[in-house]
């Protein structure tokens, strides 16, 4: 990953330059330099390769004259705004990424937007190659340097320091994502929460012991398969209560907000065990809590001032002579019985004993969790929008904006009695499934089960998140692979509302 | 349903089983009912407490009548005109064939006006239930469009086009659909003058008389339901004969591409490019995907022929659209904000409930052919392939599209595998009240714009 700076515009004598342009462009400053540096070797070889400046366009141009290696232009569409401003970036990181330095000539953007470049340009450079041990170093990307030549870069090197911490967040995430299930199992990933105490966050590990104790007695059933111990870590930041000016007790304040994600290591399915092919998917299971760990990183990483609380149900459903059966009836923490029909139905067993878990114990103001929950989201919307069923339209409205804002869109999908139906179960208080028809709806209705609600409204949503977690082709801020979806959609949603 | 309005009742009529309606607060109507709502049987008859709405009590209280009542008597005095039309059209909605119901209200003069506008609509859902219950025998492309030529005799202009002159005028698209087939395709085309000046509203509705899947053949368990993937056409046919019983002042139209999709030599196969009416070449992925090929040339004809105000498409288009949304709502996709509000609010209205689905950009470049202008539908498992259809029909409103949205009907029309036996089907005719109450809410004012 390269160093990112903010420098004053100077033109460059070596390496890669990026000119970010709008449409309708002319060339000032920088580039304008550069383009009387070269001759007007730039000028004529933007216009010769039909370069408008368009959203998504770019082009290099190879050793235009001078010193430079090349010059890419990137378009920002005929309005640049933060989106755009992050797509241009994303799209500079794959063309200069073999230069050792890249000097971008932002002095046309504002701080807020050279930052968003920057931004978009860090999320792009994300790669997982540790495990490729005969990659030579001509394969691996070679900037060290990439510098934002900034008007102002004082106040661009401001505006990027909370999105340096949400890049962390997301680099997290999809770290965890990505790392395969022999070597991240629940309790390792419960380990790498652990790292989080370094950024103020308060973790704390509950084992099999101690998950016993409290009951979460579906979460268990679904880990009894598995030689590895199932863990639920709870993450809290008290950016809020501790040290922010808002924060201290007396206020009266309304608890913290609450995340929770489904973090199932890996997923064979368990004795309804998957096909063979694609199960290597399943490593992914766990994006959900991915998501959940990187947003609290992001939070404690910028210092946001808010107090928030993760957590995460780490299992590994697997088949074995101790695995759940289809037809066990397991007790939840919130004491009501349900009916294991289909054992690859376990997201929402482990979610609905964290869930509960967190409503008890923290009263928070709203709860969100993440799931990759079921196949049928990606039927029902494909990989451009996670599903979000919510029980509070405020809360619904919220997340929908702050997706937008980041790129991370939700589309809702109903909830309603005809299909909670659907679960009545013949033995227990409900069947874990609801069959195909509505299956990503019959499982959200599933989990709102496990919204207590008895003492008062609790604004809740679910975002199933199966068809947005992996990205299999490259897009501008997200190479192909873990895409972290939900770090920076509730990062925003937080700074958005719940801050100061 | 045949429904005596009665302001008085003889003696003998007492005696039929009475539904006896009555408010929760208020007194019961008899003694001994420990209730106060839901229904309840006593030996004259049932008491009926409204559950959400007058006419679910009226559905509930069919539930409750003993098996093979064939005739009964609505008290309703105690309800207001609206309310006991509403509890009348629930008994209408669910009763067997040929029940008769005597609706007793002290009001006739008020309550008659509003069950003539109510029956209209129910006897739009009536045709709607029986086009859709007709075997695939009896229902072919040809004797569809000889049961909707009685149209006409509601004022309603039908015009039907036959294999020739599709041909001619180039529905390459529904013509492939049918090509497997020794029934050939129709295009039949309704038109209601209504009285405003105004380019009509056009609803299209998928017609496949029976969907074999073609050569991508469906696998025989459940394909007898499939002699229902005509109930796209069946709604807009029956909300035609609603708005003209009811006299409706506004313009609307229908087009209704009607073929089979059978295995034939003919037949049409997965890798055909076919060009459609709007002249765009297709790429056929599945013949199992023909509701949109269908569409897409009705969808063309009818923005070419009606220039209209807004075009509505009805089909029972794909899965997808169940593994979405089950049984509970049908799918809505579109282009226009404020067509879609009405539609879902004239849905949740009459208790025909639709929910928004998208049509990303993603899902539009799901569909780039390498070899035509588009694909029908993406290859694979998991895909989202009711946003596909919907993202493939948009492709067809023409160069400067109309307001347009989609609705995906094919969840309302399947049954549930899990019915219990026994249980109430689902009553069919999804879409015709939904389409009636859009149109009264939306385009029956003349100064609307």
């Amino acid at each position: 990953m390269p160093d990112i700076l903010f420098v004053k515009p100077t033109l460059p004598r070596a390496g890669a330059m990026v000119l970010p342009l709008a449409e309708g462009f002319t060339l000032s400053g920088l580039a304008r330099e550069a383009d009387e540096a070269t001759g007007g070797a730039i000028a004529r070889g933007l216009e010769a390769a039909g370069f408008k400046g368009k959203k998504g366009q770019t082009c290099t141009l190879w050793a235009p004259g001078g010193h430079l290696s090349r010059v890419v232009a990137v378009g920002l569409g005929a309005t640049p705004d933060e989106r755009s401003a992050e797509a241009a970036g994303g799209a500079t990181w794959p063309l200069v990424s073999a230069e050792p330095e890249a000097v971008v000539a932002a002095e046309g953007l504002n701080a807020a937007l050279a930052a968003a470049l920057a931004f978009g340009a860090r999320l792009r450079s994300y790669r997982f190659d540790k495990y490729r041990t005969k990659e030579g170093a001509e394969d691996k990307p070679k900037l060290v340097r990439l510098a934002i030549a900034s008007a102002e870069p004082e106040a661009a090197r401001a505006a990027h320091a909370p999105l340096s911490a949400v890049a962390d967040g997301v680099f997290l995430a999809r770290d965890l994502v990505s790392e395969p299930p022999n070597v991240l199992f629940p309790e390792e990933m419960a380990e790498r929460c652990r790292k989080l105490e370094k950024l103020g966050v308060e973790v704390e590990i509950l084992g099999p012991k101690a998950l016993k104790e409290l009951g979460f007695g579906a979460l268990l059933g679904v880990a009894q398969g598995s030689a590895r111990e199932p863990r639920v870590v709870v993450m809290q930041w008290k950016g809020a209560s501790q040290g922010g000016k808002n924060g201290g007790k007396g206020e009266g304040r309304a608890g913290p907000v609450a995340f929770i994600g489904k973090g199932v290591t890996f997923d064979t399915g368990g004795i309804s065990i998957k096909p063979a092919g694609g199960m290597e998917d399943m490593k992914f299971d766990m994006a959900g809590a991915g998501a959940v760990i990187g947003a609290m990183a992001a939070l404690a990483g910028r210092r946001a001032k808010v107090d928030a609380v993760g957590l995460v149900g780490l299992v590994e459903n697997m088949p074995s002579g101790t695995a759940q059966r289809p037809g066990d009836v397991v007790k939840s923490l919130s004491g009501q019985t349900v009916e294991v029909i289909n054992t690859d139905a376990e997201g929402r067993l482990v979610l609905a004993d964290v869930l509960w878990y967190a409503r008890e114990r923290f009263k928070p103001r709203f709860m969100v969790d993440l799931a990759t929950l079921t196949g049928a989201i990606i039927v029902a919307l494909g990989h451009e929008h996670a599903g979000l069923f919510s029980n509070d339209d405020d809360l619904a409205q919220k997340l929908t904006a702050a997706g937008t804002a980041v790129g991370e869109a939700l589309w809702r999908m109903p909830l309603g009695e005809a299909y909670d139906k659907a679960l009545k179960s013949d033995i227990a208080d409900m069947k874990n499934v609801g069959g195909r028809p509505g299956g990503s709806v019959t499982a959200a209705q599933f989990i709102q089960r496990f919204i207590d609600t008895r003492e008062g409204p609790m604004p809740w949503a679910h975002l199933d998140i199966a068809g947005t977690a992996w990205a299999t082709k490259d897009s501008a801020t997200v190479p192909k692979g873990a895409t972290a979806f939900g770090v920076r959609l509730l990062d925003r949603l937080v700074a958005g509302h719940y801050e100061g | 349903m045949r429904l005596r309005l009665r302001a008085h009742l003889g003696a003998r009529a007492a005696l039929r089983p009475r539904l006896l309606p009555w408010r929760a607060g208020h007194p019961a109507p008899l003694p001994d009912m420990p209730f106060t709502t839901g229904t309840a049987r006593w030996r004259e008859g049932v008491a009926v407490a409204p559950g959400p709405d007058w006419e679910e009590a009226g559905a509930a209280a069919v539930a409750v009548l003993p098996e093979g009542t064939r005739r009964a008597v609505l008290d309703a005095r105690a309800l207001r005109p609206e309310e006991a039309v509403a509890m009348a059209s629930g008994v209408a909605l669910h009763a067997p064939c040929g029940f008769r119901l005597d609706l007793w209200h002290a009001d006739t003069a008020a309550v008659a006006p509003l069950w003539r506008n109510a029956r209209a609509v129910l006897k739009g859902v009536a045709l709607a239930r029986r086009l859709t219950l007709a075997p695939g025998n009896a229902l072919t492309p040809k004797l569809f469009a000889r049961r909707l030529r009685r149209l006409e005799r509601h004022g309603i202009a039908v015009h039907v086009l036959g294999r020739k002159r599709l041909r001619a005028a180039g529905f390459g698209a529904l013509l492939a659909v049918g090509e497997g087939s020794a029934n050939p395709p129709r295009l039949v085309v309704l038109r209601w003058p209504g009285r405003i000046p105004a380019p009509p509203l056009v609803l299209v509705g998928k017609g496949i008389t029976f969907d074999t899947g073609g050569l991508c053949l469906k696998p025989a368990a459940g394909m007898e339901a499939m002699r229902a993937d005509m109930a796209g056409a069946a709604a807009c046919a029956g909300a035609m004969l609603a708005l003209a019983l009811r006299d409706s002042p506004a313009p609307v139209a229908a087009v209704l591409p009607l073929a089979e999709n059978a295995i034939g030599a003919a037949a049409y196969r997965p890798g055909d490019v076919i060009t459609t009416l709007s002249g765009q070449t297709v790429e056929v992925v599945d013949t199992d995907a023909e509701g949109r090929l269908a569409l897409a040339d009705a969808l063309t004809y009818a923005v070419r022929a009606f220039r209209p105000e807004a075009v509505v498409d009805l089909a029972t288009l794909t899965g997808a659209v169940i593994t979405a949304l089950g049984h509970h709502r049908a799918g809505l996709f579109g282009n226009d904000a404020p067509l879609a509000a009405a539609l879902c609010a004239a849905g949740e209205a009459v208790g025909e409930c639709l929910w928004p689905l998208p049509i990303g950009e993603a899902h539009r470049r799901d569909l780039e052919s390498g070899i035509a202008d588009l694909r029908q539908c993406a290859s694979g498992r998991y895909q989202p392939d009711a946003c596909h259809a919907a993202a493939f029909l948009r492709e067809f409103l023409g160069e400067s599209p109309p307001a347009w949205a989609h609705l995906d009907i094919a969840g309302m029309v399947d049954e549930p595998a899990d019915r219990p036996p026994g249980a109430a089907p689902i009553p069919g005719g999804f879409g015709v009240r939904l389409l009636d109450a859009l149109v009264a809410g939306r385009f029956e004012d003349p100064h609307r714009r």
